[in-house]
């Protein structure tokens, strides 16, 4: 166990950046998912933490202390490989071993924690057997363990759920959930899944283009997304983020959309946008469920016009995609009483829109 | 039941297909034969007639001495003399023994070299394209030259010498032991390249990521090569080595250049021997003999390996 600072790290492929001055703070038994599309430099990170690469600039220090001179063998780092990384010539049992023998631990001992952990991870039926013969789910469970054999001090787990199908990807969330908690052991865990990472990590580092966009708790990302890019990326369905020109007129601040469609910003939101006077094009965010039909709730809320172009029914509830003018928002219809072509009034709740400035993406006053 | 096929129903099957053919044949279609033909004719005339005047004059005496046309070559015909005799030739028995010297030294030493070279051109360095392009020049060299280059290295007044500080009389090439040292560094360096490239070539189809778990767990770097690397590069391995094996049975070119078989017959292996009982000795009828248990033997070596890796496989 123990704690990992990344302190002002940059990593360069060349004239290529994949990682630039990303900053983290991971408490011991923390957590803590990497999230980010494809390419944004997760497994980078990872490999800079594992020591599998080296960094360009600042450091990264476990416990407060410097790895970086340390051999990968000593670093006693976890890492589970984004396709497993199997010994499929050995039998289950010899992949399990592995890191064990290498340390010339004892026969017995070997023996005895080997069957415990075939144990846990359910593979003991298989553990005279070669490990190419396992299925996907089966060498997950084994890479999971060949890892946790050894008591590493800190666990990476990349993309580890990415290839298995949706029942198992499902339990094995929980599993590994379940899994970080026996093993007290710190985790950090890479994915491109916003669902995953959300229900898993105690902690969420958001990163876009090797640049760590906001760092915190799944609710306060959720809740409190730091920028445009976090505000769209999180969340499912996803935030309307609708840009435009902001427009004093007649007393009113108006977000004047491409194609014709005005929003009149009222409330908290108005004043977010308007808390810096340099900016002149802005993004209104509000979150698909916080859209609401009938009867107006608030005096301030906004009000707004549009024509139901789809009904699009998930579980219990419908989603709904109102057109106004050019412009598309995505509401949630939880009472089944719109119809295709209907032409609507809506209402969003100033406190719960976000404003965002649009040449930045950065969150305006919130 | 009745769809498992008991040695009855196959017969029957098999006459069903005979009668086929009958068919066929009655009715002069032969197309597949005429098809066939000029291939076995080749054949025969490439490999059966070859081997069978082989089998023919190896029981006679003949040699060109006898003035004799080859076939009527039984007017001096010595039944199995030859054979019984190659089996008593000291000077066989030597070259034998020679070339499989050459081949346990040499090629172990190349396996040696080559895996070490291969480990260290895994991983990506400065330059290494241009010395990968140079480490694999020697094996381009026709062998001939290679015999030269050597030759003139190992004179007593030549570069290793000179080099090495050693007098003019210290020679390498006509000294009992030092010209088979001295042959066995050129093959030696004519060689490891191919091992080299061999092993590269299975050492990078080693999985990279595989590689790194096994670090990532504490293994050291040759407890992973010992137990990573050399089991994955098994087949490579057995392929190098046979290979190797095979050509430095055969060695020739590098020893004929560089000693003639010399000092007296020192450095003769298995092809010189049998070069010099064909154009020097001219005892035709007993190279005949040897060159078909040679290819009697190993066709049982290679025969007994490929049933043994087939059972391994299997
Ligand atoms: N060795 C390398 N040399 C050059 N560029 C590299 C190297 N490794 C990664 N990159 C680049 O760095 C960027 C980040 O790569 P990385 O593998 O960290 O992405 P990722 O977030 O893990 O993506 P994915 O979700 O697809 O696994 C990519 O654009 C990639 O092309
Ligand atoms: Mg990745």
């Amino acid at each position: 166990m123990s704690s990992i600072q990344i302190n002002n790290v940059t990593k360069r492929f060349g004239d290529f950046t994949a990682v630039e001055d990303m900053c983290l703070d991971i408490e011991e038994g923390e957590f803590v998912a990497l999230l980010g599309p494809s390419g944004c430099g997760k497994t980078t990170t990872m490999n800079m933490i594992a020591g599998l690469e080296d960094v360009t600039e600042g450091s990264i220090l476990f416990d407060g202390q410097d790895l970086s001179g340390t051999k990968i063998q000593d670093r006693n780092i976890g890492f589970v490989f984004q396709n497993y990384a199997i010994f499929t010539h050995l039998s289950v049992y010899k992949n399990l071993s592995y890191g064990l023998e290498v340390k010339k631990v004892d026969k017995a001992e070997i023996d005895r924690r080997v069957k415990a952990m075939a144990d846990r991870m359910s593979i003991s039926h298989r553990l005279d057997q070669p490990a190419s013969s396992l299925s996907v789910n089966e060498m997950q469970k084994l890479a999971i363990g060949r890892s946790a054999i050894v008591e590493p001090r800190i666990f990476l787990l990349d993309e580890p759920l990415s290839n298995l199908d949706a029942g198992f990807r499902a339990y094995m969330r929980a599993e590994l959930k379940v899994l970080q908690h026996e093993f007290g052991q710190t985790m950090i865990y890479v994915t491109h899944d916003q669902i995953e990472a959300m229900s898993l990590a105690d902690k969420i580092a958001i990163i876009d283009q090797g640049k760590l966009m906001q760092y915190g708790s799944p609710l306060e990302i959720y809740n409190n997304p730091a920028n445009r890019f976090v505000a769209n990326f999180v969340g499912s369905p996803r935030m309307n983020l609708i840009d435009g020109e902001l427009r004093e007129e007649r007393g009113t601040l108006r977000l004047m959309v491409h194609g014709g469609a005005e929003i009149p910003l009222s409330g908290q939101v108005r004043s977010e946008f308007s808390s810096d006077t340099k900016v002149h094009s802005g993004s209104f965010g509000i979150r698909p469920q916080d859209i609401y039909f009938g009867a107006r709730r608030a005096e301030d809320d906004i009000e707004m016009h549009g024509t139901v172009e789809v009904l699009e029914r998930v579980g219990p509830k419908r989603l709904v995609y109102l057109q106004v003018l050019e412009t598309m928002f995505l509401a949630i219809d939880d009472q089944d009483q719109l119809n295709v072509g209907d032409e609507v009034p809506f209402y969003m709740p100033p406190a719960k829109s976000l404003a965002f400035d649009l040449a930045s993406g950065r969150r305006l006053g919130g | 039941m009745t769809d498992i096929p008991t040695p009855a129903s196959q017969t029957t099957q098999s006459e069903k297909r005979k009668g086929y053919w009958a068919t066929v044949a009655r009715d002069g279609q032969k197309m597949g034969f005429w098809f066939i033909l000029p291939t076995m004719l080749l054949l025969l005339f490439i490999v059966v007639f070859p081997l069978l005047m082989q089998l023919y004059l190896s029981v006679t005496w003949w040699t060109p001495l006898e003035g004799i046309p080859w076939y009527r070559a039984w007017e001096v015909f010595s039944w199995g003399e030859n054979y019984w005799f190659l089996l008593t030739d000291p000077r066989l028995w030597g070259a034998l023994w020679r070339t499989v010297v050459i081949m346990g030294i040499a090629v172990p030493i190349q396996f040696f070299l080559g895996m070490a070279l291969a480990y260290l051109f895994v991983d990506k360095f400065p330059g290494r394209k241009i010395f990968y392009s140079i480490m694999l020049t020697p094996m381009m060299v026709v062998p001939a030259v290679v015999g030269l280059m050597f030759f003139l290295l190992f004179q007593g007044t030549g570069p290793v010498n000179d080099h090495l500080g050693l007098p003019a009389d210290f020679s390498w090439l006509t000294d009992v032991n030092r010209a088979m040292i001295s042959v066995i560094i050129a093959d030696i360096w004519q060689w490891t390249p191919l091992m080299f490239l061999i092993l590269l070539a299975g050492m990078l189809g080693v999985p990279s990521d595989q590689l790194l778990a096994a670090r990532l767990l504490g293994g050291s770097n040759w407890q992973n090569f010992l137990k990573i690397v050399l089991p994955r590069m098994k087949t490579v391995i057995i392929i190098a080595l046979v290979l190797r094996a095979v050509e430095c049975f055969k060695i020739f070119d590098l020893i004929f250049i560089m000693t003639k078989g010399g000092p007296g017959v020192q450095t003769e292996t298995i092809s010189l021997f049998l070069y010099k009982q064909t154009f020097g000795e001219l005892e035709w009828a007993y190279v005949a003999a040897i060159g078909l248990t040679i290819l009697f033997v190993l066709s049982v070596i290679a025969a007994k390996g490929l049933s043994y890796m087939a059972k391994k496989n299997g």
